[in-house]
């Protein structure tokens, strides 16, 4: 049995352990001993010649500050737990969200047009041909007028109205004046 | 059921809530859609569903027999067969009278006067959009442009996909069947979209095309040699933002009312009177028109192949037949002839002078408005001797103004200047406000709705080109 194999050859196996010349402790300052490797040969016995060097530490470069562990409220950790983010929506799921939007901004412009245009609705019923369906929306959107109104919510449309009939009444100098 | 009425819009909610509903099948949702569009049409009246039906079904007959056929000679009487059948069914219902009558009046000249076969034909509304449709679609299918129709019900929503039904834009079937093969996706952009058109489409329609119209443009036109010059040249204007703001209306809505649904329509306008040139004036105004007419009458015709006068010989019956188009009547004729002529003239000067610029680009927007104009009034005045009198009435200087008013001038030059805003200034704002929240949105639109809707009067007057 010879023992002249390379060291540095992984696959075969050391029949003994080989203790680590490194050590995981940075040295003392007063009467240390540094161990210093030779150039070309890092596991090679130690020197008695002093070399500065950096103390080992737990420094890993790739690590991001963002990726630190920060301190959760445990309402929020609660709130994730019970309420977990979705997975990112596929191209269904868009559409489904934008057609939603949609609605949403429909259903809401539809609110908004009872409310403060209510005569609109008024007008309408009464151009109706007489019958038990437009009396009844008529009659329907009589009351809704009037609460609407008790509100206040028909002065925006009356105010934009007079002004815009106060406009068509203008006249240029020397033009008849409109007809009331 | 006009666009801008409450009917039509309790009408659209039910149509929008429940297609989108059936959106997981997308046969169920087009048969649904088919089913609205007919009710739609029915509101006018119910007995050309039937015409519209008929008129879709031979459309599909004959493009699937042209689809299956590798024959040369049969596809051309296929098509041939398929193109007569929607003249013919054009012919019956909106120039039967006019020809019978100007018919009557050549044999009463020549001393044969007959007594010939009078038939009161009630014009079934938008007849000229889904016959022109039918024609592009089966000769688009004979020149491979685009594919057979899957199904007879893609056919028949084509033709009669209640947005374009009645006054376009006429869209074509490579547009639009493609669009049927998948379901339709909404997006945020299409909606804002969509929804900025159909307000901007109600306040040019309720607010500067109906009050021009009922304040000046009528009742001047009614009676033209009441008025003075001043007067009628308000009104010529008017008409000529009043006819804008009317068709372009319509077909804003109409965009934005298939926006919602998922469908895209070409656009139709951009900014006509911004044209410098007549040509440059019909690649701006009713652009579904002017394009249809490029591609199924001027180019069979022989287009600009054989030289010049070849060229401008094509392009003067493409206009004439074009204004043939608008209505059976002489002025449409004349209105169409003048469009032809100036193109005619501007060919020619092209041929002598080349790409130089012979007038100034802002007297040459002047030049072409005022040409514009002219026929606006060929186009209005429902013969010629009250057209000769509104023309007469423009050198009327010694007579008062009776009828312009500040805010009626200020409409005038409202509409004329919406021209000069940015080209494609709708869009840009919808790509601003897709990103808001649905409540902003709806507070901004409820907002102009509401100003449109204050101002604008009780009733609705019907589109212009829903008579065409």
């Amino acid at each position: 049995m010879t023992d002249d194999h390379d060291p540095h050859d992984e696959t075969r196996p050391d029949p003994f352990p080989v203790p680590d010349p490194a050590s995981p402790f940075p040295p003392l300052e007063e009467g240390r001993t540094v161990w210093a490797a030779p150039a070309g040969d890092a596991d090679a016995a130690p020197v008695g010649e002093p070399v500065p060097s950096d103390p080992p530490s737990d420094w890993n470069a790739g690590a991001d500050a963002h990726d630190l562990p920060t301190l959760e409220h445990r309402l929020s950790a609660l709130h994730r737990f019970a309420f977990p983010p979705a997975p990112p929506l596929d191209d269904e799921g868009v559409a489904a969200r934008d057609r939603r939007w949609t609605s949403r901004t429909i259903v809401l412009l539809t609110l908004f047009m009872l409310v403060f245009n209510a005569a609109s609705l008024q007008n309408w019923s009464r151009q109706q041909a007489p019958g038990w369906l437009s009396s009844t929306v008529q009659q329907l959107s009589d009351v809704w007028s009037e609460q609407v109104a008790q509100l206040g919510a028909d002065q925006p449309r009356t105010a934009v109205r007079d002004t815009y009939e106060a406009a068509r009444d203008e006249r240029f100098i020397g033009q008849d004046p409109a007809a009331s | 059921m006009l666009f801008p009425t409450l009917a039509f819009g309790v009408f659209f909610l039910f149509v929008y809530f429940t297609s989108w509903s059936l959106d997981r099948e997308n046969g169920r949702r087009k048969l649904f859609l088919l089913l609205a569009s007919w009710f739609f049409y029915a509101q006018w009246d119910w007995r050309f569903v039937g015409l519209l039906i008929l008129s879709a079904v031979l459309n599909w007959g004959v493009a699937a027999a042209i689809a299956r056929s590798d024959d040369g000679g049969r596809r051309k009487w296929l098509v041939g067969l398929g193109v007569a059948f929607n003249l013919l069914v054009l012919g019956f219902f909106k120039y039967y009278g006019f020809f019978i009558e100007q018919a009557g009046e050549l044999l009463s000249q020549f001393g044969w006067g007959r007594d010939l076969p009078l038939l009161q034909v009630i014009l079934p509304v938008g007849i000229s959009f889904f016959t022109f449709q039918g024609i592009s679609y089966v000769v688009d299918v004979h020149r491979r442009k685009t594919p057979v129709a899957r199904s007879l019900l893609d056919v028949m929503l084509l033709m009669s996909f209640f947005p374009h039904l009645v006054a376009g834009p006429i869209v074509r079937a490579s547009d639009l069947l493609p669009q049927f093969d998948r379901t339709p996706r909404l997006t945020r952009e299409m909606a804002t979209h969509g929804l900025l058109l159909i307000v901007w489409g109600l306040f040019k329609k309720t607010v500067i095309a109906s009050e021009l119209s009922v304040r000046l443009v009528d009742p001047v036109f009614f009676d033209p040699s009441a008025y003075g010059s001043l007067d009628m040249i308000a009104a010529v204007y008017g008409y000529a933002v009043q006819i804008y703001c009317d068709f372009s209306a319509y077909s804003d809505m109409a965009i934005g009312i298939a926006a919602l649904l998922g469908y895209s329509f070409p656009r139709n306008f951009d900014q006509p009177y911004r044209a410098g040139s007549m040509q440059s004036f019909w690649r701006r105004w009713h652009i579904s028109l002017s394009s249809w007419l490029r591609d199924y009458l001027y180019v069979p015709l022989g287009g600009g192949r054989k030289g010049l006068v070849s060229s401008s010989l094509n392009v003067f019956i493409t206009m004439v037949l074009g204004g043939l188009w608008h209505g059976a009547a002489w002025t449409f004729l004349a209105w169409g002839a003048l469009h032809g002529g100036v193109q005619v003239v501007e060919r020619i000067g092209r041929a002598a002078f080349g790409d130089r610029r012979v007038i100034h680009p802002v007297l040459g927007v002047l030049i072409t408005f005022h040409i514009v104009c002219l026929g606006w009034i060929l186009f209005r005045a429902e013969n010629f001797d009250m057209a000769m009198q509104v023309l007469i009435g423009l050198g009327r200087w010694w007579q008062p103004m009776v009828m312009v008013t500040p805010l009626l001038l200020t409409l005038i030059v409202g509409g004329l200047a919406m021209h000069w805003l940015p080209p494609r200034a709708i869009e840009g704002v919808a790509e601003r406000l897709k990103t808001a929240p649905s409540v902003t949105l709806a507070l901004l639109l409820g907002v102009a709705f509401l100003l449109v809707e204050a101002v604008r009067p009780d009733g609705v007057a019907p589109f212009i080109y829903f008579q065409f």
